[in-house]
């Protein structure tokens, strides 16, 4: 019978995708080698170790297109089956809206959200556990690293934290 | 009769009371991460790895020490009690520990799991007092052949071992020596795909990246599904085994003991190859086989070990030859060079203190763990019904403020960021990180020494094949890389094959 989460050349194989993208990387990082000067098997340059390393990459990844192809392979849907995909994109989300704002805002700023939101979205805390949680241990892990670790956290555009 | 004075110095150190507070912390670290799911010794070490700047290299590094085998002690707990191993190495404890608990017997398989770990980790102690100084005094006739091959025999077992296709492992290999590479040519000072940007002149961290892949990948994969514990609830007695039980142990304690020393030598193996090894022995040797998997006692003895004896033996490399073996050594030898130190044949002379210290600081560690993890058992119980959803904001945020206590650079925030979502996705594709983690490390070491030995015999590639060892290694990892196309031993190598965070 036919599996119809294991796939050959189609697109949505997702072992074709991962061997995809090896190739693309190997491909940068054998172009990267030769720009940088590969010098000789005496004098080994800068690139030497990183175009022989690109075209190792280009092997693998060829290795697992063509097991892609003949032996087929998961879909890229079969991997996110029967999981709660939904939940590590909203955090993944939360993350780089944090990694955006630590800066411009600071660590009290940014952490404080950050936490309240994680706490909230993924496997929701009751609110009244959610908010000293999301302000006390961010607060707390700042006034130990501020005030007797005397490590500076970034204070952001309002200069808080 | 050296080494017995060098071992008085080494608890000379390891008892001086700031050396003991760090050592406590490790071991409570390590038992606190082993018992619960879903942190493993990699993210504990790489959450506290900037810690160790704060003390002495020794304070540091005894903690890091006490938190990897602290894990093992810890890991065997959450198997026997909850039926999820607390990491990898304890995956095998799960089959018959948690039988035992189900009939009752929680008590023997806790006792028998810390008494063996206990006896494992002092041979393990003893052997590497008695082996390292005479291999450091070998390995000083290395030279720079010799150390590249045995980096790639390390790199290729890793790879054979890791779950899941070979070429993957392969890939993820060479991904993580390009990685290794970035940052400014150690012996041109050319820059090399820095583009253009003045944070990555030094190269990535080794923090961020491996936060990235363990830490924050792991919160991501673990708020895929809500996880269930089915915590064994009623009240644990006789942690002391009976005779009978002792009877039947001792035989699985000291050959798990023995196998999981030798086999936490070789490089990519480690803790969790041999539990694994001693579980398949000690079934096979038995005359009940069929007892396995319903409560078997000999099913957790062997392997608990096997996993602590590994673990003492793990140090040997990394300790006489600079080499890491595996990804949790690799993150040790990272708090030696945040620290300055090279650790190899020269430090066990150089830096003697040091190296003896940390010695008889596991032993005491060990020593620690025993009174941790009996009587304290009910503690850790408690722990085990700690709600995922807190606990999991609270370790990214640790991991956040980890990353950037390390450097004060809000730039490693975002390597981090970016590796836990590629970490994530990677995982998802069925590629495991330990080999991008172990060739990262080893990737620099690897480019430096093969250069070395190519101008050193002026481009002669036979230099790797003249020198003994050197061939021994290439013969053996070629061995390893033709061996998966072999049907028979890629069966046997999907049976050995281990999950990350090994």
């Amino acid at each position: 019978m036919n599996d119809p989460t294991n796939v050959k050349l189609r697109l949505s194989n997702s072992e074709l995708w991962g061997g995809l993208i090896g190739l693309a990387l190997g491909g940068f990082v054998i172009w990267s080698g030769l720009k940088l000067r590969l010098g000789t098997i005496n004098d080994p340059g800068s690139g030497y170790v990183l175009f022989y390393t690109g075209i190792l990459m280009c092997v693998f990844a060829s290795a697992i297109i063509v097991s892609a192809i003949t032996e087929g392979g998961p879909t890229l849907a079969s991997r996110w089956e029967n999981v709660r995909w939904s939940k590590p994109l909203v955090l993944i989300a939360c993350l780089t809206a944090f990694a955006f704002a630590l800066e411009p805002l600071g660590f009290l700023l940014s952490s404080i959200p950050l936490m309240l939101l994680l706490l909230r979205l993924i496997d929701p805390v009751r609110w009244t556990l959610a908010i000293p949680i999301a302000v006390l241990v961010p607060s707390g892990m700042w006034w130990v690293l501020k005030r007797l670790l005397l490590i500076q956290l970034p204070s952001g555009l309002f200069g808080i934290g | 009769m050296d080494t017995l004075v060098n071992v008085a110095h080494g608890f000379g150190v390891a008892l001086l009371p700031v050396n003991l507070l760090y050592c406590f912390i490790g071991v409570f670290i390590g038992t606190l991460v082993g018992v619960l799911p879903g942190i493993g010794p990699i993210s504990a070490m790489s959450l506290l790895l900037p810690v160790t700047l704060s003390g002495t290299p020794e304070s540091g590094i005894i903690m890091m020490a006490g938190i990897y085998y602290g894990s093992m002690y810890g890991g065997s707990t959450t198997s026997i009690l909850v039926n999820i191993p607390g990491e990898a190495a304890s995956v095998v404890t799960c089959i018959d520990g948690h039988q035992m608990a189900k009939q009752g017997r929680a008590g023997p398989a806790l006792g028998i799991a810390a008494f063996g770990s206990f006896a494992a980790g002092t041979f393990a102690l003893v052997a590497l007092m008695l082996v390292a100084p005479k291999l450091a005094s070998l390995a000083i006739a290395f030279g720079p052949a010799e150390y590249f091959s045995l980096m790639v025999l390390g790199l290729v077992v890793l790879t054979f071992l890791t779950q899941g296709s070979m070429p993957k492992a392969l890939l993820m290999a060479c991904i993580g020596v390009v990685l290794g590479l970035i940052g400014l040519d150690s012996i041109t000072a050319q820059p090399r795909l820095t583009f253009g940007r003045m944070e990555l002149i030094d190269g990535i961290g080794l923090v961020p990246v491996v936060m990235g892949l363990f830490g924050v990948a792991e919160v991501l994969l673990n708020t895929e599904q809500a996880i269930k514990r089915d915590v064994i609830n009623t009240r644990i007695t006789h942690l002391l085994p009976s005779k009978e039980d002792w009877k039947a142990s001792a035989g699985p304690v000291g050959r798990g003991t023995i196998l999981g020393f030798f086999l936490g030598i070789l490089p990519g193996g480690g803790a969790v190859v041999s539990s694994f090894a001693s579980y398949a022995l000690e079934k096979r040797l038995s005359k009940t086989p069929e007892r396995f998997g319903h409560g078997a006692i000999e099913g957790v003895a062997g392997p608990e070990s096997a996993n602590n004896a590994a673990a003492g033996g793990a140090f040997i490399p990394l300790m006489t030859l600079g080499i890491p073996p595996n990804v949790v050594m690799a993150l040790l030898l990272g708090a030696f060079v945040i620290h300055g130190l090279q650790p190899g044949p020269l430090m066990i002379t150089q830096n003697p203190g040091l190296f003896w210290g940390i010695v008889a600081s596991m032993y005491i560690g060990n020593v620690m763990l025993l009174i941790l993890n009996l009587p304290m058992i009910g503690m850790w119980v408690q722990l085990l019904k700690l709600p995922y959803n807190i606990l999991f904001p609270l370790i990214i945020l640790f991991t956040i403020l980890g990353v950037y206590c390390s450097s004060n650079n809000v730039f490693d925030v975002y390597v981090m960021i970016a590796f836990g979502i590629i970490g994530y996705f990677m995982r998802k594709l069925g590629y495991e990180p330990a080999p991008l983690v172990l060739a990262f490390v080893l990737g620099p070491m690897m480019e430096n020494n093969l250069r070395k030995s190519l101008i050193l015999s002026q481009g002669d590639l036979w230099t790797f094949v003249q020198r003994p060892i050197s061939a021994v290694c290439l013969v053996f990892a070629l061995v390893l890389l033709i061996a998966p196309l072999l049907p028979s031993l890629r069966k046997k190598r999907e049976l050995v094959a281990l999950d990350e965070g090994a």
